[in-house]
């Protein structure tokens, strides 16, 4: 449709409730204001393995302000696992305080209610808790021969393999075996985990700092055993999620049954340090690579198997081999997947479940196939691009890896700069390096449903547009926006976005990359049936101005409700978003301290709605995948199996300074297999591979080659010169 | 944070009376590190007296040269005065390394000597720590000490001191004046202001209960060309250290003539290298001269489970701050 | 989306309020024309604030009064935040930063650690950027506090505000809030000469502000999103007065045609 707006989709808007973030006037969860609200404090428990013989009260009771004290012993009985060892799911139940069993160090095990803040967490301090505490089982090392094979890695099969591996590695002319280390990692959102719990009644309200709305209500009604339709949800604003809202958490259940045992709005803050506990993160994964290639660098046999942790409740584990079974054609593959149950809590999806530590093994791992061929790492790429599926023999619905990887060492001129061998440039005390790597990430598309209200005065008409959906910081509000400009020929000022609210018509949720291509086509397909409805109420077919169709239908008020889908064709289809990255970076030659000069980031994901957001969700993952090869690390203390690392002074989140300059490129892409709008996610691809593309450059610069993230100082110093 | 009063005396002489009269008080500058700490629940004063506001707020010329700090001025206006920056330029690098610039607002240059450890069992009051509560054991000892020290620990402790500022002020050969209840005042070498844990790490320093840091005294300029201080850490900014090295040299041409020394975050106090400085007087600058000091420096390291690699990071430190700072015009 | 697709400055008018505002933000010009031909549309969004219909918005203040009987080591503290004076009896305990959010409704200030290790509460205390989470509510007598609530004037955004929102400082918005007091505070201190770790020889002062010296002296605000590339622009912007380019851009037809066969 020929726009006559210039604030439709494809341009670089700035973001529309910018205004309000930039003054302080957004309004997070925990920040709606009630009379009497309470104060409730969580209590974590500190060990790792056993029960609890005693809790004594009596002292936090007596203080000033306290209203309740709760724990398994007088907790509201609510839906509990009763034993069952089953994958998490978004929607699923999150019981607490049901059982004296303790599971890890960490988990919730009491809640203080008090009339302020202080008061809470002064009190939550005075309880004294005894344990019978078991021989705990966190360490990672001494359990490697206890690991299973899970029926599932994420919904994925555990194991898939084609052709016979062995064979395909005899037969090769290089190749490798080598094993890579990720470390456990967190979340960390800067708005902390929260909850307003409001009950009037039978009926509760959770101002909830969540991703997936429709979801939460879920996880409540189950949890509490009540219908749906008494929950209500509100998250209009969400200070970043990164899978860590995904569900709603055991918190939020301790926020609710507070405000119901005390009759009170109760807000419940989770704090820096426990949400190292009650959250989930990303488990530490070992990743064994086999990968051979005849002297061409043809791949011949690609060898993928992860070892991993989960809890003694609940199995998950991360679908480390996801990508490296359909990103490069061989006619052998072996990718497994297996388990040991510890005591720590259980792991859940974080920001690219999957590729983000797979992607490092996998694309570290053509690095060093590539030396070993003496082959330049991106030709090894292109050598092995497919446009099928090797995984599963579908066409991929569009792949533009190698335009991704051309136009990538064209603008990081790689040609001319890379150089094979290892200490080629230096400056001063710092050796350059240069590396590179490609991505790719699943573009899925969910039903999604929206409601559009149009208002007219006279002449002029304006918009309001309504859906369950959030925006965790990717820029919903804004996309959402220029649909609904772009379909109803509006200028973005007359369009209003309201979102994070279950009263609104249901959307699949932020998570996933799935969001920004289902809101969309969820918010046109909305437009497109208010269009239909004022052309049958005005009786005329001309393709009319909203507002001259409304004036001849004599009507000042419109509203229309629209859902997208995905067609039975999508699933005919492997429905990817593809990317390259090349960086520059600068290793002290003595100190191993590491700096990021520059990135280039080339990504094909479809229709960019808006590059000024893209770009942010690209730089983000950057950011991201700079503190996974870098900074970011948590250890298990060997003797009590807590993580030691428990605050933002000793699990560092990269800051400023530890970035450099990015450049991003948008490869243009018309993909409508994907869905209408030809919309692809592309906030979990900016992770992929970026932490391999920094640890090959970490490589090149130094000869060193370290394969357990992060590359800190000690293990750059401490690694043998290689190359 | 457990229930306190609050005290916010008018003068030195009134908090110090206010010290000396209640149990389990604290002075309260800055608050970067204390009320951290006390909402940790690691801290638990009944009293607080606010001194960050006593007129300590200075920077003066000492009869002798040097130059006084007032110890109630905060971090950033120190390592930005002009004399400090022209006189002084390492205490102001090692100051400035040290994280963040809200955080140096309000830190105080008093407070700044007291900061507590960051060993994560000193945190933790789930875990045993015989700084925070003696008696209970070192956590760390045979646990995660990745980060402890290298020098001076003792089986009760095996923390290191946090600070920056410190690893600068050993290396001037700082002096701390510090005021007592009965109107008088003492001066304490920068050396033995701080002390080694030995059977008790509950104590960080050699002050006496209620005494007050009125000042920090530097000698006459030493070291205003030929400075570094190298801070290496885990994070490009806003860390505390792995390992740092403070170095001042005084040079006539390539002829080392004096040095002032010290490393930071290997010992439960700023750890002051008097014999390397020995070592490197009237030697020429040259890596290999570096080198060897740096031997030197880590030769009785007693390392633990899990901290060895630090000697050989700190060598390089300590080396690249040496080459660094002599190759300053 | 090809290149044609972007509006160019010529065939649109600017509004006197976004002719005030690149006027503050110091592009002038051909900087103005560039400006406007990159980020085409982006000065209508930056005058527009949507409201919202929604019930949830429509909310009474938090309760500024406690019972005092039920605070222990109660104390009294006259806050002037903003320019206004808030009496206060607050727990000897209260920060600054839970005196704001919780008695005050001032929620613009975050709580993003409550440790002094995230910068999310970052507010000026006489002029200086200080963390609200680690000051205490009784220490704040006698001294000017503002809040990001405090900066705007009257309609129109602080430059360091207008800068954030052209060049997408921010995605959730958590932390912004404290990146916007703290880059408020760091053109003063580049003005004053303050120098920093990064600066080369800290004996001479600094007054123009390198990419570098920005991205250390905004290191002690944490941005989990990642927005600290954008957050650099948009400070260097106001800082210097020249106008900071876009680093994303589309392949081109024809560089894609090129990708398609090796060199």
């Amino acid at each position: 449709m020929e726009t006559k707006t210039k604030t439709g989709i494809g341009n670089p808007i700035s973001r529309l409730e910018g205004n309000l973030k930039v003054m302080g006037k957004a309004k997070y969860s925990s920040e709606f204001s009630f009379e009497n609200l309470a104060f409730a404090q969580g209590i974590q428990s500190t060990i790792a393995s056993g029960r609890i013989t005693a809790i004594d009260t009596s002292e936090a009771e007596k203080q000033e302000g306290v209203l309740k004290i709760i724990t398994y012993q007088n907790a509201l009985e609510l839906k509990g696992y009763n034993g069952r060892f089953e994958s998490p799911s978004t929607k699923g139940i999150s019981p607490s305080l049901q059982t004296p069993e303790v599971h890890f160090y960490g988990e919730y095990i009491g809640v203080v209610v008090a009339e302020t803040f202080e008061q809470a967490r002064y009190a939550a301090n005075l309880i004294k808790v005894t344990y019978a505490e078991d021989q705990h089982q966190t360490n990672f090392e001494e359990h490697l021969d206890s690991t299973y094979k899970p029926d599932k890695a994420n919904g994925n099969p555990a194991d898939t393999s084609w052709g016979d591996l062995e064979a395909g590695l005899n037969q090769a002319a290089a190749k490798i075996d080598v094993t890579y280390n990720t470390p456990i990692e967190h979340h960390h959102p800067m708005e902390l985990h929260n909850i307003i719990a409001v009950w009037e009644g039978d009926n509760v309200t959770a101002y909830a700092s969540t991703q997936m709305v429709e979801n939460a209500v879920t996880t409540i009604a189950e949890t509490f055993q009540m219908p749906k339709e008494n929950v209500r949800v509100i998250t209009p604003y969400v200070g970043g999620g990164f899978g860590s809202k995904l569900q709603l958490r055991e918190h939020a259940t301790l926020g609710i049954m507070a405000a119901k045992m005390v009759d009170c709005p109760v807000q419940l803050t989770v704090t820096r340090h426990e949400m190292f506990t009650a959250i989930g993160f990303r488990q530490h994964n070992r990743q064994r690579m086999r990968l051979g290639a005849d002297q061409d660098g043809n791949l011949t046999a690609v060898g993928h198997d992860t070892t991993s942790h989960t809890s003694f409740t609940e199995e998950f584990q991360e679908t480390c081999g996801l990508m490296t079974r359909m990103l490069y054609k061989t006619p052998n593959s072996l990718v497994t997947h297996r388990l040991m149950k510890l005591n720590l809590p259980s792991p859940r999806w974080m920001r690219a479940p999957g590729e983000a530590p797979g992607s490092f093994a996998l694309e570290s791992a053509m690095d060093e196939l590539a030396h070993e061929l003496g082959m330049d790492p991106a030709e090894l790429r292109i050598q092995n691009d497919t446009q099928v599926d090797p995984s599963n023999d579908k066409p991929f619905s569009s792949r533009q890896l190698v335009e991704c990887i051309r136009i990538g060492a064209k603008k990081f001129d790689w040609k001319n700069k890379w150089n094979p061998k290892p200490g080629h440039t230096q400056k001063d005390n710092w050796m350059v390096g240069y590396g590179m790597s490609a991505s790719s990430r699943a573009a899925p598309y969910l039903k999604s449903s929206a409601e559009v209200t149009l208002k007219r005065d006279g002449d002029a008409v304006t918009a309001v547009l309504k859906t369950d959906a959030t925006d965790i910081g990717t820029g919903t509000y804004t996309i959402l926006g220029q649909t609904v400009a772009e379909t109803l020929n509006l200028d973005i000022k007359d369009v209003q976005v309201e979102l994070g609210d279950s009263k609104f018509p249901v959307s699949p949720g932020s998570g996933g990359s799935w969001g920004a291509a289902s809101f969309a086509n969820g918010t046109r397909e909305a437009c497109i049936n208010a269009i239909n409805n004022l052309k049958t109420l005005a009786s005329t077919d001309e393709d009319l101005t909203v507002a001259e169709l409304m004036k001849q239908a004599e009507l000042n008020e419109l509203t229309a409700t629209g859902t997208a889908a995905p067609t039975e064709e999508f699933d005919d289809y492997s429905v990817y978003s593809f990317g390259a990255n090349f960086c520059e970076v600068w290793v002290d030659k003595d100190t191993g301290m590491v700096r990021l000069e520059h990135f280039v980031n080339v990504a094909s994901a479809g229709k960019i709605l808006n590059p000024k957001t893209a770009y942010g969700q690209i730089i983000g993952g950057i950011t991201w995948g700079v503190g996974q090869a870098l900074t970011e690390h948590s250890e298990v203390e060997p003797n009590h199996g807590n993580f030691i690392t428990r605050s933002f002074a000793d699990y560092h989140v990269p800051v400023n300074l530890d970035l450099g300059k990015i450049d991003v490129v948008f490869v243009p892409e018309e993909d409508y297999i994907a869905n209408p709008m030809g919309v692809k996610g592309i906030g979990e691809l900016g992770i992929t591979s970026i932490a391999a593309a920094i640890g090959n450059a970490v490589f090149n610069a130094t000869g060193r080659r370290v394969r357990d993230l992060p590359i800190t100082p000690q293990k750059v110093i401490t690694t043998p010169v290689t190359a | 944070m457990r229930p306190f009063q609050f005290h916010s005396p008018s003068n030195a002489a009134e908090a110090l009376q206010k010290h000396s009269r209640d149990q389990k008080t604290h002075y309260l500058g800055g608050g970067t590190n204390l009320i951290d700490l006390m909402k940790e629940d690691v801290e638990r004063p009944d009293h607080l007296i606010e001194v960050a506001d006593l007129p300590f707020k200075e920077i003066t010329q000492t009869a002798n040269g040097g130059l006084m700090l007032g110890a109630t001025l905060n971090n950033t206006e120190t390592a930005n005065h002009k004399l400090v920056r022209k006189n002084y330029p390492l205490l102001t690098m090692a100051m400035l390394s040290a994280a963040t610039e809200q955080i140096r607002n309000m830190a105080t240059n008093g407070g700044n000597l007291l900061q507590r450890t960051r060993c994560p069992y000193y945190f933790e009051t789930s875990m045993p720590c015989n700084k925070r509560e003696p008696g209970s054991g070192c956590g760390a000892l045979n646990g995660a000490n990745s980060k402890s020290a290298l020098f001076g620990w003792s089986e009760s402790c095996v923390a290191t001191h946090p600070s920056d500022m410190c690893v600068a002020l050993a290396a001037l050969n700082a002096k701390v004046h510090v005021g007592q209840a009965d109107g008088s005042s003492r001066v304490i070498p920068f050396t033995e202001f701080h002390r080694l844990p030995g059977d008790q790490p509950e104590k960080d320093t050699n002050l006496e209960t209620g005494e007050l840091i009125t000042g920090i005294e530097l000698p006459e300029s030493e070291f205003p060309d030929h400075y570094y201080y190298y801070k290496v850490r885990e994070r490009s900014s806003y860390a505390f250290a792995l390992v740092s090295a403070a170095v001042g040299l005084q040079m006539q041409g390539n002829t080392i003539t004096k040095a002032g020394l010290a490393l930071g975050k290997v010992a439960h106090k700023p750890w002051k290298l008097e014999n390397v400085e020995r070592y490197l007087e009237g030697k020429e600058a040259s890596l290999s001269t570096f080198e060897a000091a740096a031997d030197l420096a880590f030769e009785d390291a007693q390392p633990l489970s899990k901290n060895e690699y630090k000697i050989e990071l700190g060598k390089k430190t300590l080396v690249q701050a040496l080459v660094r700072a002599a190759a300053r015009s | 989306m090809k290149p044609s697709n972007q509006p160019s400055s010529q065939d649109r008018k600017l509004g006197k309020e976004e002719e005030q505002l690149l006027d503050e933000l110091g592009i002038f010009g051909q900087s103005r024309r560039t400006f406007l031909n990159q980020m085409s549309a982006a000065g209508i969004s930056l005058m527009a604030v949507p409201y919202f219909t929604s019930d949830v918005f429509a909310q009474a203040p938090k309760a500024p009064d406690l019972d005092p009987e039920s605070l222990l080591n109660a104390l009294e503290v006259n806050l002037k935040i903003n320019g206004d004076t808030y009496p206060l009896q607050v727990d000897s305990r209260m920060t600054l930063l839970d005196a704001l959010r919780e008695r005050l409704n001032l929620t613009g200030s975050k709580k993003g650690c409550d440790h002094g290790q995230c910068g999310a509460c970052t507010v000026l205390i006489d002029g200086k950027r200080k963390l609200s989470c680690l000051t205490l509510s009784a220490t704040c007598k006698d001294k000017e506090i503002t809040t990001v609530e405090g900066l705007a004037q009257g309609t129109g955004l602080h430059p360091v505000q207008a800068a954030f929102l052209k060049h997408d400082g921010f995605q959730c918005g958590y932390c912004t809030p404290g990146q916007i007091c703290s880059a408020v505070s760091l053109l003063d201190e580049a003005k004053r000469g303050e120098v920093s770790y990064v600066t080369e020889n800290v004996k001479d002062e600094v007054t123009q502000l390198s990419d570098k010296e920005i991205r250390e002296r905004m290191s002690g605000n944490i941005c989990r999103c990642g927005a600290y590339n954008n957050i650099v622009q948009a400070i260097q912007e106001v800082h210097s007065g020249k106008a900071e380019m876009p680093r994303w851009e589309f392949a081109t037809e024809q560089e894609l045609e090129a990708s398609r066969t090796a060199e």
